[in-house]
């Protein structure tokens, strides 16, 4: 009996969660009929671009456990990818995404098999050295890969015949690129493969007692977390129509870390939230980058304490407190006991 | 007929100290087989080299015939070896039924053990006694309940032989008769039972034959009641003053 209620029970609490998401989009797609200015228009583009790649990395780190801190590694090969192939075979957009997909989902093999032998923070720290020695490799590699300069790329957008390198239109395309993100990853965390992830990050000794593969599925995630990065990538390239090899070292991979910690790695709203959290709370507070960086870093540490689940699963916790104490006046006090019990309830 | 497992002078050395020197062993198809011995004899290395988390120093391990020395964990579980830890474990952040469930997943390409209908995850539970808790997270389970727990997650992995290692530590005596109870079922139902602990009382109400290691040998091995009145069995396994 209770075997034939749960699986429908859970496709649709499924449903549930990225029903939200796809809301949010949809009203973010109509953004431009308030007609923002284009630096907004910039700034939500590169967002968007980012959160392609949280969607990737919430696989990763959400569902897997474990954290790449070498991630914008993984997107400048897709971004290096576009431009190369580009420049040497006049490829357009449209192609250029498979490529590079397929590009960075090699990098992460190559980068995985050695690296994910090793577990846990030894990961963390190859990922890392593995990021550092893109760019390094990426600025010495003389007219083929422009050196420290980057390369410049050239070469309309279109879409059936549309030409959609015009702000707007880019934006728009943007958003239909994080919505296919947002379900990829979502189909992904719902399937037998999802919960096998799963399975892994909450006990690998158990996971390969049952069978389960756990060397095979780590790479695995790891691949699949390139392909949204290659993706991520191609988006950047033909949107900044210059990449250099800084975009890609650790800076940037910190970042994309950062933002999945703040947004909240498992759930599906987890990565939209921190990706547009982090690129605009320095507009809206009005910080200069070094005073955004000491926020980011307070945001952080405040996340890791208080919210372990990310901030959507902490708003969440907030959310179903007050309507279950049904005393919205103490807000103050319920936030401060809410933010402590995800803690509690993991240890 | 010939042994379900058969392990031939198996060795394991951990830098100088030998945790285990040419131990031989065969458990028969059918049988709930106990392996004793002193804290320290061997006995959870002897488990961790046959499931593959430690490769042997020298020795071999073939089931079913098959040479599996050095196979990895998730293969050795895939051949039809499944195995529950010392220390109970379970996929805390996922509820019980799912930890059943992604525990049948990953063996269907076990050849032998798809033609045989098998329970559902559901059904096992009910098999172990948590039925009623399929829903709960199973981080939330009291300790008795993670054992079972663990027991329904290595039978749900299709084994032809189970590996029990110390199943009742840290269970009262009540829980213990169930579980002992449950493992006296397996055998009719086609599993071979392996139970490693130093719980005498256990020992006696599980196995109709006993080995027992010391210092990573087997000094003994037989039916329970003359391995237990071996002498050499009494003086390591209850210290030479008694």
């Amino acid at each position: 009996m209770i075997a034939s209620r749960q699986p429908n029970g859970s496709a649709i609490s499924a449903l549930r969660s990225l029903l939200p998401v796809l809301v949010v989009l949809a009203l973010i797609a109509l953004v431009p009929l308030l007609s923002p200015s284009n630096r907004f228009l910039s700034l939500a583009i590169s967002a968007g671009i980012n959160v392609i790649a949280l969607y990737g990395l919430s696989v990763l780190f959400g569902q897997t456990g474990i954290l790449s801190m070498g991630h914008a590694a993984l997107v400048g090969v897709g971004a290096y990818t576009a431009a190369i192939l580009a420049r040497d075979l006049c490829t357009g957009f449209w192609l250029a995404l498979p490529a590079a997909a397929l590009a960075s989902a090699l990098f992460a093999m190559i980068v995985g098999i050695p690296s994910l032998r090793v577990g846990g923070h030894h990961f963390v720290i190859m990922t890392f050295a593995f990021g550092q020695l893109l760019a390094i490799v990426l600025t010495n590699g003389g007219d083929y890969t422009g050196a420290a300069t980057g390369l410049d790329l050239v070469g309309p957008v279109t879409l059936f015949g549309a030409d959609m390198s015009d702000l707007t239109r880019y934006y728009l395309m943007v958003v239909a690129f994080v919505a296919a993100a947002a379900v990829a990853s979502w189909a992904i965390i719902n399937s037998p493969y999802g919960r096998t992830l799963r399975a892994i990050r909450e006990n690998e000794r158990l996971a390969a007692s049952l069978g389960i593969n756990v060397g095979r599925h780590k790479i695995g995630a790891f691949v699949v977390s390139g392909i949204f990065a290659g993706i991520s990538g191609v988006l950047l390239a033909h949107f900044l129509g210059h990449i250099s090899p800084t975009q890609f070292a650790s800076f940037p991979s910190i970042y994309l870390a950062l933002m999945v910690m703040i947004g909240g790695a498992r759930l599906i709203a987890g990565p939209l939230a921190g990706g547009i959290l982090v690129a605009f709370l320095p507009e809206v507070l009005n910080l200069d980058p070094v005073q955004s960086r000491i926020v980011y870093g307070v945001c952080l540490i405040a996340v890791i304490l208080l919210l372990p689940e990310g901030l959507i699963a902490g708003v969440g916790q907030v959310f179903r407190r007050l309507l279950a104490s049904g005393q919205p006046k103490q807000e103050r006090e319920e936030l401060d006991t809410a933010s402590t019990t995800p803690s509690e309830v993991r240890r | 007929m010939s042994p379900i497992l058969e392990i031939r002078g198996l060795s394991k050395r951990f830098g100088g100290v030998t945790a285990l020197s040419g131990v031989d062993l065969a458990i028969e198809e059918g049988e709930i087989l106990g392996v004793v011995g002193p804290n320290g004899s061997g006995k959870t290395t002897l488990f961790n080299v046959v499931t593959g988390v430690h490769m042997p120093s020298g020795g071999s391990v073939s089931f079913r015939g098959r040479d599996i020395t050095g196979l990895k964990p998730h293969a050795i579980s895939r051949a039809g070896i499944g195995y529950t830890f010392q220390q109970a474990m379970a996929f805390a952040g996922l509820r019980v039924l799912e930890n059943v469930q992604i525990a049948g997943e990953h063996v269907r390409v076990n050849a032998g053990a798809s033609h045989h209908p098998w329970p559902t995850p559901l059904a096992l539970l009910d098999f172990v006694g948590l039925a009623a808790l399929a829903d709960e997270r199973a981080g939330v389970l009291p300790f008795g309940s993670l054992r079972l727990l663990g027991l329904a997650l290595a039978l749900a992995s299709r084994p032809a032989l189970l590996l029990l290692d110390e199943p009742a530590a840290g269970l009262n005596d009540r829980e213990t008769a169930a579980l002992v109870g449950l493992v006296r079922q397996l055998p009719g139902h086609g599993i071979t039972v392996c139970v490693i602990d130093h719980d005498m009382k256990l020992m006696q109400m599980l196995c109709r034959r006993l080995a027992v290691l010391d210092f990573g040998s087997k000094i003994a091995d037989g039916p329970t009641g003359a391995v237990l009145a071996d002498p050499k069995v009494l003086d390591v396994y209850l210290g030479g003053d008694l």
